[in-house]
């Protein structure tokens, strides 16, 4: 069974058609790599899984169940962990806080496991050391990987990735993708919309292209990077490539 | 020209009380009015129609002069409620009525800032919190209050000080504070500028207070930015 259906996904902002029509699915501990030129609809899509944008028709299917947008939408979005271009940690909370904050109030998690688990997210994502600071004493790249940390420690089964490299120096890009490598050895379900082509090619098991709303190719990223099939996908690689 | 420094100096003890009074009115006129205005602010916020309610008590409140709004409150109140008010608290009554008009006035404001407030949080902090699960009330209460505070301290600062000032209306309605003092001084000695010029001076004190404990409260807050 597919862990995310997409059927047909249409997404309006007034009159401007975003997602005009998206079909997929999600397998278990797969890593689905979304690519597309800029304005094609990738964040949009993206924000339609866990309903941060309620979709304007078609089904999203988790679990084998249709999200209901009338519905406690936080039960849903709280299984699916999302990091963000610009990291959006909390700035008013120490690291450890940022990652704690939902398990304890969401999860009911007592304070103290709450902590020991979070401290056990820094060690994964190597910042042991920042527990105690604020997110504004952080680079960038440590800001991201505190934010996987504080996403990671929702147990999400599955996590999506807006872009979580393009707002950072590139000499931090490595570190971020790193850790996004040793969650997908983990087994994560991943759906990651990015630009480092190096990371999907090494990573993922599917790679997606999107362009002007519409889902135009999905393949292994060999096949998709060596053997585009659509005049519109190889436009768009003959450009990055 | 005679200056009539005894004057100053003999009216400021019983300048002194007006003053004590004008303080206790501005506090907890601005205590309720933060009360008010905030949850004016959330309902303006959410979908419903109270949202529409609330719009209407900020504009009245903001489009209408503080002083008719006082006249409402003392003589409007008793007057539908029978021409009078219980013994029990009709020595109180002015006080009462300067405590509910500036309250009401001071939250209409509030509101505002509030609102101000919470708009200027980022969008990626609500969607960040969100996403993690948490409800659109515990994303108010945990993510998006706390740092709205940082951006209300210093105008709810100003709104103290417009408030101080403003609370002199109620003199109208011959509650003594500050200005009514020194109105009754003025009265005995026929000396305006002295006994002005001494209220004056009291405001100025109050007022440069509060802008430095706001500036404080400023530098606190900005720790763990
Ligand atoms: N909240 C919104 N209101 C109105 N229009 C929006 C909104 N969000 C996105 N759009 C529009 O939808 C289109 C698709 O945006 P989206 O952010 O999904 O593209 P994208 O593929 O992620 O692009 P990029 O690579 O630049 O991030 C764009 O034209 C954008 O302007
Ligand atoms: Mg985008």
């Amino acid at each position: 069974m597919a862990i995310i259906e997409v059927n047909n996904l249409h997404k309006k902002f007034n009159q401007l058609h975003v997602l005009k029509g998206i079909t997929t699915r999600i397998e278990q501990n797969e890593v689905v790599v979304v690519i597309g030129p800029s304005g094609s609809g990738k964040s949009t899509f993206l924000r339609c899984l866990n309903f941060l944008e309620i979709p304007t028709s078609g089904e999203i299917i988790f679990e084998g169940s249709v999200i209901n947008p009338n519905e406690n939408l936080n039960l849903i979005r709280r299984e699916m962990g999302m990091v963000f271009q610009r990291f959006n940690l909390f700035p008013h909370m120490k690291v450890i806080d940022n990652i704690t904050l939902a398990p304890k109030l969401v999860r009911n998690i007592q304070p103290d496991i709450a902590v020991e688990q979070g401290l056990n997210l820094l060690e994964k994502v190597n910042l042991s050391d920042k527990a105690e600071s604020f997110p504004e004493q952080l680079s960038g790249g440590q800001q991201q990987r505190v934010a996987i940390a504080r996403a990671l420690a929702m147990r999400p089964k599955v996590m999506l990735f807006d872009e979580p490299t393009s707002a950072l120096d590139p000499e931090m890009i490595g570190e971020v993708l790193d850790v996004m490598k040793s969650l997908a050895n983990e087994g994560m379900t991943m759906i990651v919309v990015t630009h480092e082509m190096g990371f999907a090619r090494e990573v993922s098991d599917r790679v997606i292209f999107m362009d002007d709303g519409l889902l135009i190719e999905e393949n292994t990223p060999d096949e998709l990077f060596n053997n585009p099939q659509h005049p519109r996908t190889q436009a768009f690689l003959s450009k990055i490539l | 020209m005679d200056f009539r420094w005894d004057l100053v100096i003999s009216s400021v003890p019983l300048l002194l009380q007006g003053a004590w009074l004008t303080i206790k009115l501005t506090t907890i006129a601005v205590f309720f009015g933060i009360i008010l205005g905030t949850l004016a602010a959330l309902l303006r916020l959410t979908k419903g129609p109270f949202r529409y309610l609330a719009s209407i008590y900020v504009d009245f409140m903001r489009g209408t002069p503080l002083l008719v709004q006082i006249f409402i409150i003392y003589y409007g109140i008793p007057s539908i409620t029978g021409g009078q008010i219980s013994p029990s608290i009709v020595d109180i009554w002015p006080f009462i009525a300067a405590v509910i008009a500036l309250s009401i006035n001071s939250g209409a404001y509030v509101a505002e800032i509030v609102r101000a407030g919470i708009q200027a949080v980022e969008k990626g902090q609500s969607e960040a919190a969100l996403s993690l699960g948490l409800t659109p009330a515990e994303t108010m209460r945990h993510i998006i209050l706390p740092q709205a505070f940082r951006h209300i301290v210093p105008p709810l600062g100003n709104e103290f000080i417009a408030l101080l000032k403003d609370s002199s209306l109620v003199s109208a309605i011959a509650l003594e504070e500050l200005v009514r003092k020194g109105q009754i001084i003025v009265g005995r000695t026929f000396r305006p500028f002295e006994v002005y010029f001494v209220v004056a001076i009291l405001y100025l004190i109050m007022t440069v207070t509060i802008s430095r404990i706001v500036s404080i409260l400023e530098r606190r807050l900005r720790v763990g930015e």
